[in-house]
């Protein structure tokens, strides 16, 4: 793959690069990317349309454009990291390879069986949860492994080959195998592997041993067989990058985004691309966990609200919240992730009055085909962002910098007609109870976020970004008693500002089931030393040099029987002692208190699953503190409509904003692809990393 | 912040102070989750939170189970009106109940109660419902399939100030404490629905410090009124007629005779009234409904029907009038034993879902498995060790008027996960043998029903006790329109190779070493006549073994 092969180009592995590197994230509408550029120790933020067809041409583009408009050369590019939907598009359209799934004889149904809760309680037609590998896909072999590792029945040879003989009449391109209790031991996975390998050296197989080797055997297989449905479709994808690497001199070392915030070499992308399916929240959750540390502000929650999602992440003491499980279009997938609570309230909420009289904001969304009235794409229902339109909030005339212009008149009447009539209300009085409807909304996601944590929202500063976080960061932050509201620069491309200064992260992990106590210590030392001595090899695979490695163990623990685990932080233990099992075990109640309110020091705590989270630190660019534009910083006044009454406000420049500006509210920011509303009761000004900083001054 | 006067609040208002009650009761949910203990409240999330008008009517639920959906409205409804005088409920007292006849659910389930008051006037209540995991009874878990009285079941605690001026009852919680076989366990949990109580409460004075008290009864008021409102014009949308039907259960598993369900349900403009007074004589066996429970199987399948988008609560249930026979299987004489009520309450639920097929024939589908298939093990080692595992599971969902019916998944009355084979495996001296979807169990359609599922259970240990509470063995679920039924259920101990029946409402069966205990749940109805069911459909059924 390209990875390798540039590395070994490269001769003095990822320490030694060219002054160029880039980040891109590729979203459903547009590329984004951000230079850092290694020799003024600028960033630029750059936007392109994706190229939904084949994404690496929409990609190449914003590159040579970045290049043009910021003055480098292709070749000086030496580093590009990678944000990709690939994986999450390909399963969310089906445009899965055709797999086949092995199973112990006797659990072929368990993928179709999942875990059969609803959560639409009053439906009456349920669409079944998605079986990526149809019942006549799906293999048993005569094997049996026991809890404990033991062997209950011999993988017997003459099953496998009469599986092979139907996988190839059924003509799969791929292979998933996931076997009972193969946690507890692999090896009949691992034959079948190189029988597979052996017959058919072309067909790809995920091993559920390699790809998620936890407890839990729907868990388990629902994510080896997203591997195997995915593997042709991102190596086809990745096979079509390296080819277009290489023009005009364009060489980077390329690494891409996992979901567990961390990026990974092509090669590794290319046979675990599970590991790329939620990567989606990993750059805003990367950005917000830098913004901590630069804005000194170690607790942020991350809102990021485009036109239909509003995403809330929480940085907590300077980390971003992980959790071991995600899941997509209903599948679970159980690997390390960004933690996310995502409701459905975007710029593009549709408002509706029913037959009670009952005003409602979402969920539908007019999304951004028809998309808001003001766009004049045919949307006929108002959305939030015909909301702030009609309150003044939106310019019509500077929408996304002026590329668009939003229709006024449309709006309003939309506004008068489907909802201002229908309550009473006029257009304003509408437009603005829905903000007030929307606001109470968002606030409730985040307090319940931290709620759920044990957290109170007044120890955190809310972090805004996203197209349409700005408009509504202030009320909501007001709704739950947050008192301070960071506004970052370039909010429209900050998960690519995250991906920026993302560093190499590998996950592995072993189910063990073990009692935390000292007799348990020797099978701990073994587990933990055959994950370090992997993950190592990983690091030094992918070209991260001995001084720049860093292995942390973490254990998913319990009381001995409950039914789900805390992910509890080891260090960088190597071999445990008794010490270091209590400091553990310590760790494991205190989390526990602080969790659940409660804590059991005398009963049987549990590990389930060992941690190895493999750190190769890649080097941060030192970034220069952003220049204010030489221009005025106030460049207007608008009227705006707040608190029942029109009010002649300020509208300041983003860019133009300079550290002796004072910002009080009610008063408007804009730059290019956001605008960002300071309430009446808040004063702004800029901080550090060129963020706006909003402070509450009334009570 | 300004309070607002009476008559004030715009719909903007309702609609923000609706979705803090809401806000409020999920905040009571989380703190149940968060600091109970048990499993089957942290794991099966076998609990509901709410919170109530100034006189007690639902305004907003967590709901995450059916069978909880309002029962709690009218457990709080039932101890007012009868046990407790409100007038003398002061601000920092809780009262908490078991008791089937007075609103309550099974012995299992703990209500528990408080009223909220701001300026001195009280302006809602709110409460909490959970699952616990024993009440003491002849059984462990409190579910015996035997039990004829509800005395035998665990015990009974009547409408009570748990904690009283502030003051818990020591002597009260020393008295439950004594009488459950888990009382750490079962304490732990009781007293996280006291806390999800406080945090409710805190939620609806920070509300309240915004409107004010009269601002928050107005908007309950008026949020009653707005969902009666939307209930009634999608009731009015239904064709007015009278609509019949029956399904029966197979047994009460003592006197071995079928158990009827019947209602009639009437649609007349805007209102429903559905009478039940058709259904059988209550059982000596524990299946026996009182109204709040049987009333949950009518609401919820109304509802359903009803395809509306309307909050649910109180005002909901306005235009719908149950009718009862006192001593029947729907409105049980105490001391009636009730633990495994969710049998009727499934039964209630096909039967509802038959009457509205009638009326909106494009919208119902046949008959699911309607039951929830309890089986309970403790295994026992040599040096007397016991571990229990309780498995609910499920079968297929009826096919739809347009639609087939899914295999293998959780619907109606309940909503429950089933436990992962490795981690029953790793936790005790048992094992799964296979575990699969049934071919050829689903009724037979032009929509084909769901498929149910086998799950087989081998005992590592010398011995083990098996308990089942299970229906559908008899009369398989319906099939509508022309479908066939689906399958009905078999359980099965294998012992050195030879089957042997056991009956679906067993106690205390005796199992040994490498004993198999195999369960077949039922498939659900088909829909339309196979005559019409596609050849490609056919294909497809033949090509993944279904049929």
């Amino acid at each position: 793959m390209a990875g390798d092969r540039d590395l070994a180009a490269t001769g003095d592995g990822i320490g030694a690069l060219k002054p160029i590197r880039i980040a891109v994230d590729i979203g459903g509408t547009f590329t984004d990317l951000q230079v850092f550029d290694g020799r003024s120790g600028a960033v630029h933020a750059w936007k392109t349309p994706t190229t939904p067809d084949d994404p690496s041409i929409g990609l190449m583009k914003g590159v040579a454009e970045a290049a043009e408009r910021f003055g480098f050369t292709l070749a000086e590019v030496g580093l590009l990291l990678h944000g990709t939907t690939i994986a999450t598009n390909a399963v969310l359209e089906r445009k899965l390879a055709h797999a086949a799934l092995i199973t112990t004889a006797g659990f072929e149904d368990v993928l179709e069986i999942n875990r059969h809760v609803r959560r639409d309680i009053y439906g009456l037609a349920p669409d079944p949860n998605p079986v990526l590998i149809p019942r006549d896909a799906r293999f048993g072999v005569v094997e049996r492994m026991r809890a404990d590792g033991s062997v209950e029945t011999a993988l017997d040879a003459a099953s496998v080959a009469d599986v092979l003989a139907r996988i190839d009449a059924i003509g799969a391109e791929s292979v998933a195998v996931t076997l009972i209790n193969s946690f507890a031991n692999a090896a009949h996975e691992r034959e079948i592997g190189a029988m597979i390998a052996a017959a058919r050296p072309d067909l790809p197989v995920s091993l559920s041993c390699e790809i998620s080797p936890e407890i839990r055997e729907y868990e388990r297989s629902s994510t080896t067989v997203l591997n195997a449905v995915l593997v042709p479709v991102v190596k086809a994808y990745l096979d079509r990058l390296e080819r277009r690497l290489g023009d005009g001199g364009f060489a980077p070392l390329v690494f891409l985004v996992q979901s567990n915030g961390g990026v990974c070499s092509l090669r590794l992308a290319a046979e675990q691309p599970a590991r790329l399916l939620l990567s989606g929240p990993s750059g805003g959750a990367l950005a917000a966990g830098r913004l901590a540390h630069l804005l000194s502000r170690p607790n942020l929650v991350a809102v990021d609200m485009g036109g239909t999602s509003f995403d809330v992440s929480v940085v907590q003491g300077g980390r971003v919240s992980v959790i071991t499980q995600g899941e997509i279009d209903r599948l679970p997938v159980r690997l390390p992730m960004v933690e996310m609570r995502t409701i459905g309230a975007g710029g593009g909420s549709i408002a509706a009055v029913d037959g009670g009289g009952r005003l409602s904001v979402g969920p539908r969304s007019a999304g951004a085909k028809p998309g808001p009235v003001a766009y004049g794409r045919g949307g006929t229902e108002p959305t939030v962002t015909d909301a702030n339109l009609v309150l003044g909030r939106l310019d019509p005339d500077f929408f996304l910098g002026g590329m668009m212009t939003l229709d006024m008149p449309a709006t309003r009447t939309a506004m008068e007609v489907r909802v201002g009539n229908a309550l009473g209300l006029s257009a304003e009085a509408a437009a603005e109870g829905i903000l007030t409807v929307t606001n109470a909304g968002l606030g409730a996601a985040i307090r319940l976020s931290l709620f759920e944590k044990g957290l109170d929202p007044r120890d955190f500063c809310l972090l805004s970004f996203g197209g349409a976080g700005g408009l509504h960061a202030t009320d909501v932050a007001a709704e739950i008693g947050m008192r301070e509201v960071a506004f970052p620069r370039d909010p429209g491309t900050l998960s690519a500002y995250g991906i920026l200064f993302s560093d190499l992260v590998q996950d592995f992990s072993r189910s063990v089931m073990l009692r935390a106590e000292a007799a348990a210590l020797p099978k701990l030392t073994e587990a933990i030393a055959g994950m370090r001595t992997l993950a190592d090899a990983r690091l030094a695979a992918d070209g991260v040099a001995p001084d720049a490695r860093r292995i942390e163990i973490a254990v998913d623990m319990r009381y001995h029987g409950q039914a789900f685990e805390l992910l509890i932080p080891w260090g960088e233990v190597a071999v445990p002692d008794a010490a270091a099992l209590a400091t553990l075990e310590e760790a494991f109640h205190a989390t526990h208190k602080q969790r659940f309110s409660y804590s059991n020091p005398g009963d049987v705590v549990e590990i389930v699953t060992l941690r190895a989270i493999a750190v190769g630190t890649l080097p941060k660019p030192e970034v220069g503190e952003p220049v204010p534009a030489a221009r005025p910083s106030v460049k207007g006044h608008r009227r705006v409509f707040a608190n029942g009454a029109w009010t002649e406000v300020e509208v300041w420049d983003r860019e133009a904003i300079g550290p002796d500006d004072a910002i009080t509210g009610p008063a408007l920011i804009e730059e290019a692809f956001a605008t960002h509303w300071i309430a009446a009761g808040w004063r702004a000004a800029l901080g550090p990393a060129g963020a706006i900083i909003a402070g509450r001054i009334t009570p | 912040m300004s309070t607002k006067p009476v008559g004030a609040l715009g719909p903007i208002e309702i609609e923000v102070i609706r979705n803090a009650l809401t806000a409020a009761a999920a905040e009571m949910d989380v703190t149940i989750w968060r600091t109970s203990r048990s499993t089957i409240v942290r794991e099966l999330l076998d609990y509901s939170t709410a919170v109530f008008d100034a006189e007690g009517n639902n305004v907003a639920q967590s709901a995450r189970i059916p069978q909880h959906l309002n029962s709690m409205g009218a457990a709080l409804r039932t101890l007012l009106d009868r046990f407790i005088d409100a007038e003398g409920w002061g601000e920092d007292e809780v009262v908490a109940t078991n008791d089937p006849y007075c609103g309550g659910q099974h012995l299992n389930d703990v209500l528990v109660f408080k009223p909220v008051f701001v300026e001195g006037v009280r302006v809602a209540y709110v409460g909490a419902l959970c699952h616990h995991i024993d009440m003491g009874g002849m059984a462990p878990g409190s579910y015996a399939a035997t039990a004829t009285e509800v005395f035998q079941e665990g015990l009974r605690i009547p409408p009570l100030k748990l904690i009283e001026k502030g003051v818990l009852n020591q002597s009260i919680w020393a008295m439950i404490g004594q009488n459950v076989r888990k009382p750490a366990l079962m304490l732990g949990d009781l007293q996280s629905q006291l806390a999800s109580l406080d945090v409710g409460a805190a939620s609806i004075r920070r509300l309240a410090a915004r409107y004010g008290s009269a601002g928050i009864l107005e908007a309950c008021s008026r949020i009653l009124d707005m969902s009666e409102a939307a209930m009634r014009a999608a009731i009015s949308a239904m064709p007015d007629g009278r609509y019949e039907f029956e399904d029966c259960l197979d047994d009460d598993g003592i006197s071995g005779e079928v158990v009827r369900l019947h209602a009639v349900m009437t649609i007349a403009g805007d209102e429903i009234s559905v009478d039940l007074t058709g259904s059988a004589d209550q059982q000596r066996g524990p299946i026996n409904c009182t109204p709040a429970m049987s009333n949950c199987a009518v609401y919820y399948s109304i509802i359903a029907a009803t395809d509306g988008a309307m909050p649910a609560n109180a005002g909901c249930y306005r235009p719908i009038r149950i009718i009862h026979r006192e001593g029947s299987v729907t409105h049980c004489q105490a001391p009636a034993s009730v633990a495994h009520r969710v049998a009727v309450s499934h039964r209630l639920a096909n039967v509802m879902f038959g009457c509205l097929h009638q009326a909106v024939p494009d919208r119902m589908p046949a008959a699911y498995y309607g039951g929830s298939y309890v089986a309970t093990f403790q295994t026992i080692t040599a040096d007397n060790k016991r571990e229990v595992l309780v498995e609910i599971e499920i079968g297929g969902t009826g096919a739809a008027p347009a639609k087939d019916g899914v295999n293998a998944w959780s619907f109606g009355m309940h909503n429950n996960s089933n436990i992962p084979v490795e981690m029953i495996e790793s936790s005790m001296p048992l094992s799964i043998t296979r575990y699969g979807l049934l071919p050829g169990s689903g009724g037979d359609g032009q929509y084909r029903g769901g498929l149910g599922l086998f799950r087989e259970w081998r005992v590592e240990s010398p011995t083990a006790v098996f308990t089942a509470n299970m229906d559908r063995f008899r009369i398989p679920p319906y099939g509508l329109a022309g479908g066939a039924p689906g399958s009905l259920g078999r359980l099965l101990r294998i012992r050195d190779g030879v089957e042997t029946t056991i009956a679906p409402k067993s106690d205390g069966v005796m199992l040994r070493k490498g004993d198999v205990v195999r369960l077949e749940t039922s498939g659900g109805g088909g829909f339309g006549e196979g005559a019409s069911r596609t050849a490609e459909a056919r294909a497809r059924d033949a090509t993944l073994g279904y049929a």
